[in-house]
């Protein structure tokens, strides 16, 4: 495995360029961010916010640039595609659970299979991290008959259960019904008080305000603006962060 | 307060059947001609079938030609050629044990309870191991039975069972190698798969017999039953392998993505995620195919199998028995119609549970 | 080594160089294997056979044959057998099909209950026993002198006899033709004229076109009649044979009669699936309209469902026509079987399977294309009725 300049660095990209065939979705992107950070990508549909968090567990592969993940660089090695992987949970916008498994078998298979625990110590984790998301009693019944903030509470749990050094969210609360979106950003939020380093592609600036180190605004596949919440609702430099923050917050 | 609950005008029985079957000209019309066709044929087919019929061998085959109605003396006669073929007649309780093993598994297959792929390797395997042994024998003090003695129903049978065992597992590696993401791996496997959907059975079934032998060499050609059923399960897997594709493209792209993300590995990914769900959204047309290739299974007797039609064509084309060709036919074609329709009416039961089920 | 395998762009195309060069190999090493085979029984491989006379005649043919002439003639045979049995075959169904389907989505109960039970026994019964049934009852009709008679056509265990005009070759397809365009063209006037005429002025000139059409058919025929001949030949006994008239073989209609019952019973299936994909909004809105139940029928209710069937219709004929295969089991001479005779007289095998191989694929080709230009004839255009 290659070791980085930044040994402290959970993720560093460095000139990071994506294309779909002739669209060039990610221009050049530059982004470090420390364990323990939380950091909060945010922007308009297309910018590439979900593309780049994407390529860092390599559900997107990148034409160009460098990706260190937890020391390891992404690169064509099988071996360190599949060690990022197990270090990296990752929480999707349409949850992605398994349903044709019971919740707690959604929380146990990869564990049992990926880490080789064994089945009694998976079922301890997975039961103690549904405990922590606040739905113990769900653990026998299928994906299908949860509500939507339940099966998201479910998929976090799920990816908690590989214990991730790095938690990815990709747009966590979109798909869900407003009066469900409280549930899982009290998750999040604990979860982020824990210390855990988290990047969370979000539009909810509740969220970001509350728990992100640094808010990353990107449009057109370019990082445009990075700064402290504070620093970044307050005082933003450029004019399109301005106009994107007034149609966020602006109703 | 009181309340008067007024039912709705029970129409009389008469008046029932005039709604339903008479309402408009047109609609008496209809009836009349269904009813006509349903009468002049349940009749004739009765009257030919049960009440004209010979049903004892005693009179012999002249009893039976001077009789107006069927034949089924020639059942009686040569049942066991039908259902055994030339299988050696004292041993021809093991060939009818096979075949119940042979259905006692497909019963089981057809169990919710067993559909895990370990659980149906199991019965599977069991199934045709048990029929394997019963029929071929050499072991536990059963005479050995070469294949060529086998014949009749039981070779139909084993024909059907080795096809699907081996075209199964076939398909699923066909599907995953087309839509792999390496251009040349499913380029190449959708030529295969499409050529060979292109072709005839028989002529696949043909080439298998008759050609193949030239073309491997000598310690390879083995014997003429096992290609025929490799070439009918190449077949049975070029349809089967699209309707398991069909069945993986029902699978959202992210449920392949989260497994990648929680760090699973391709053949975990493919053995625990997509195909279970695959398999679910593809079980009914699977069944579908299940009932299609039974029925095809009879297209060896071109290729000079003794299978059940063969043996049927044997049962009444020597001697005696020549005139007594609906019987014979009608019969076989019952054994068909009792696997198949039952088979198939699994299979509509199935897709009406699905279709109300979870979506 | 060892990190080079593990890295993704070598691994992707060491396994696809493996995968495809392995079934090239095995496919190199099976010709390899058979020609050497071959050579040593003294065949030279080649496609110089076609041109040599094949010495064995064909029971059945449209086009003249005899055993002088060449391989390729005789595959062509095949092929034209093939074809012609295999449109003979879907028209049938086709026609059974669309009879029993209607049966099968009527609102009476009785004929539902006969479509219902003519699907599930022929469905259920495979049609290879259909086709050696149909075979058995005919080859067990009557001799030719104790035959069958009706409206001078001859139902013997020889063939059902047909009389036929006596009229030139020529003439007689040109008349085949008329007579098609005076069904096609009216259709064809119907469908180019759509809506934009009243129906009485549609209906005059379709009738016309029909007559016109009709009369040149006739006029072929008195012209090209043979000379001192009566206008039909009837089939007729002459020692222990039958002479005159159209003799159709056993074979080939316990064939066409077995396709006609079994590939009708699918098709009904189909005919049925496509009425049902007719959504219920938009024959209640018909009806609102104040349109006729026959007008609902015949402009909204067929048309959707006609291009609901479609797709899989097609499917289904081509389905059909590679039943046709079927003709080895009771020695119709379609083009399998003419493959087959040829491995059998010449050895010639690698050739024949290429040839067998090409000819269902340009059959299969062709008609997927005929079916796709058809389907985009006839799409709705835009998606207005998704979702």
């Amino acid at each position: 495995m290659n070791s980085t300049q930044s040994p402290g660095a959970a993720v560093h990209i460095e000139d990071l360029d994506k294309y779909y065939g002739s669209f060039h979705a990610l221009r050049k992107i530059n982004l470090c961010v420390q364990r323990g950070e939380k950091v909060v990508v945010c922007g308009p549909s297309g910018s590439g916010k979900s593309t780049m968090i994407r390529c860092i567990n390599r559900l997107e592969q990148h034409d160009g640039g460098r990706i260190t993940v937890l020391g390891t660089e992404l690169n064509d090695d099988v071996g360190n595609i599949d060690g990022i992987r197990r270090e990296v949970g990752m929480v999707f916008q349409h949850f992605n659970l398994f349903p044709h498994m019971s919740v707690l078998e959604n929380c146990m298979i990869a564990p049992m299979m990926v880490r080789k625990r064994p089945r009694a110590e998976a079922e301890a984790t997975a039961r103690g991290y549904l405990e922590k998301v606040r739905i113990p009693e769900q653990a026998m019944k299928f994906p299908g008959q949860l509500s939507g903030g339940q099966q998201q509470r479910v998929a976090i749990a799920r990816a908690l259960c590989m214990q991730p050094q790095l938690m990815l969210f990709d747009e966590p609360t979109s798909a869900l019904d407003p009066e469900m979106i409280a549930e899982v950003l009290d998750v999040m939020v604990t979860l982020a008080s824990e210390g855990m380093t988290m990047i969370c592609v979000t539009h909810e600036m509740g969220f970001a305000r509350r728990v992100a180190d640094r808010v990353v605004f990107m449009d057109g596949g370019e990082i445009v603006e990075e700064a402290p919440p504070a620093e970044f609702f307050t005082s933003c430099r450029s004019e399109r962060t301005r106009q994107f923050l007034s149609q966020v917050l602006g109703h | 307060m009181e309340m008067v609950i007024v039912a709705p005008p029970t129409p009389g029985r008469l008046e029932d059947l005039r709604r339903r079957f008479f309402a408009t000209p047109l609609q008496t019309l209809l009836s009349l001609i269904s009813l006509a066709i349903m009468v002049f044929v349940v009749w004739k087919l009765l009257n030919w079938a049960i009440f004209s019929a010979v049903f004892t061998t005693s009179g012999g085959p002249e009893a039976c030609q001077a009789a107006a109605g069927a034949c089924w003396s020639v059942i009686a006669a040569r049942w066991r050629i039908i259902l055994f073929g030339l299988y050696p007649f004292e041993e021809q309780w093991r060939s009818a044990l096979a075949c119940i093993a042979v259905v006692v598994m497909t019963v089981l297959s057809c169990i919710p309870a067993f559909w895990t792929g370990r659980r149906i390797a199991l019965v599977w395997g069991t199934g045709a191991g048990l029929y394997y042994v019963l029929m071929k024998g050499g072991v536990l003090g059963l005479p050995h039975v070469g294949e060529e003695a086998w014949g009749g129903l039981a070779l139909t049978l084993f024909i059907f069972v080795t096809t699907c065992l081996i075209g199964f597992p076939l398909a699923i590696c066909l599907a995953l190698l087309r839509r792999s993401d390496l251009p040349w791996i499913s380029r190449t496997t959708g030529l295969i798969i499409d050529g060979v959907r292109s072709l005839p059975l028989i002529s696949i079934l043909f080439t298998f017999a008759v050609v193949l032998p030239f073309a491997l060499p000598q310690w390879m050609v083995g014997d003429k039953l096992y290609r025929v059923i490799f070439g009918s399960a190449l077949f049975f897997s070029a349809y089967q392998a699209e309707i398991v594709r069909g069945g993986m493209q029902g699978v959202p792209k992210g449920q392949e993505e989260a497994a990648m993300a929680l760090g699973m590995s391709y053949w975990q990914r493919i053995g625990r995620i997509l195909l279970p769900q695959a398999m679910r959204n593809a079980l009914p047309a699977t069944i579908n195919q299940f009932v299609i290739s039974f029925k095809e299974t009879s297209l060896v007797v071109i290729v000079g199998f003794f299978e059940i039609l063969a043996s049927g064509n044997a049962a009444y084309g020597t001697g005696e028995w020549r005139f007594a060709y609906v019987e014979v036919y009608a019969f076989i074609a019952m054994i068909y119609f009792v696997f198949v329709f039952s088979l198939s009416r699994y299979g509509a039961f199935l897709e009406r549970r699905m279709s109300v089920g979870e979506r | 080594m060892i990190s080079l395998l593990r890295n993704q762009r070598v691994r992707n195309t060491l396994l696809q160089v493996l995968y495809v060069g392995s079934l090239s190999g095995l496919v190199l090493a099976c010709v390899m294997i058979a020609r050497r085979n071959l050579a040593e029984q003294g065949i030279t491989s080649g496609f110089d056979f076609l041109f040599k006379s094949t010495g064995w005649d064909v029971n059945f043919s449209l086009l003249p044959a005899t055993a002088n002439d060449p391989y390729w003639w005789y595959f062509l045979i095949g092929i034209v057998n093939t074809l012609f049995l295999g449109t003979v075959g879907l028209m049938l169904a086709t026609i059974v099909g669309t009879i029993v389907g209607l049966a099968r989505t009527s609102s009476n109960e009785l004929a539902r209950l006969l479509g219902r039970t003519y699907v599930d026994i022929f469905r259920n019964i495979p049609l290879i026993l259909q086709v050696f049934f149909w075979y058995a009852v005919i080859t067990h009709l009557p001799t030719p002198r104790a035959a069958h008679e009706a409206f001078g056509m001859l139902l013997t265990s020889r063939g059902l006899y047909l009389p036929i005009p006596n009229v030139g070759r020529a003439a007689l397809v040109a008349a085949v033709v008329a007579i098609i365009a005076a069904v096609a063209l009216p259709a064809w006037l119907g469908r180019t004229s759509r809506l934009s005429q009243p129906i009485g002025e549609r209906l005059g000139i379709q009738l016309t076109a029909a007559a016109t059409a009709l009369a040149t058919a006739a006029v072929i025929l008195a012209f090209g009649r043979l000379p001192d001949l009566p206008l039909l030949d009837f089939p007729a006994l002459q020692g222990l044979n039958l002479k005159g008239g159209l003799r159709i073989p056993p074979e080939f209609s316990a064939l066409a009669i077995a396709i006609a019952i079994y590939g009708g019973s699918y098709i009904a299936e189909i005919v049925r699936g496509g009425f049902k994909a007719v959504g219920k909004g938009q024959m209640e809105a018909a009806l609102s309209l104040g349109l006729s139940p026959w007008r609902v029928f015949t402009l909204v209710r067929l048309p959707l469902a006609l291009r609901a069937m479609l797709p899989i219709l097609a499917n289904q004929y081509v389905w059909l026509m590679k039943a046709t295969t079927m003709g080895i089991a009771v020695g119709f001479t379609d083009f399998f079987m003419i493959v087959a005779l040829t491995i059998n007289h010449s050895g010639q095998t690698l050739e024949a399977i290429g040839i067998l191989m090409t000819g269902f694929l340009g059959i299969n080709l062709s008609l997927a294309a005929v079916f796709n230009r058809v389907n985009k004839a006839i799409a709705l255009k835009g998606n207005q009725l998704r979702g």
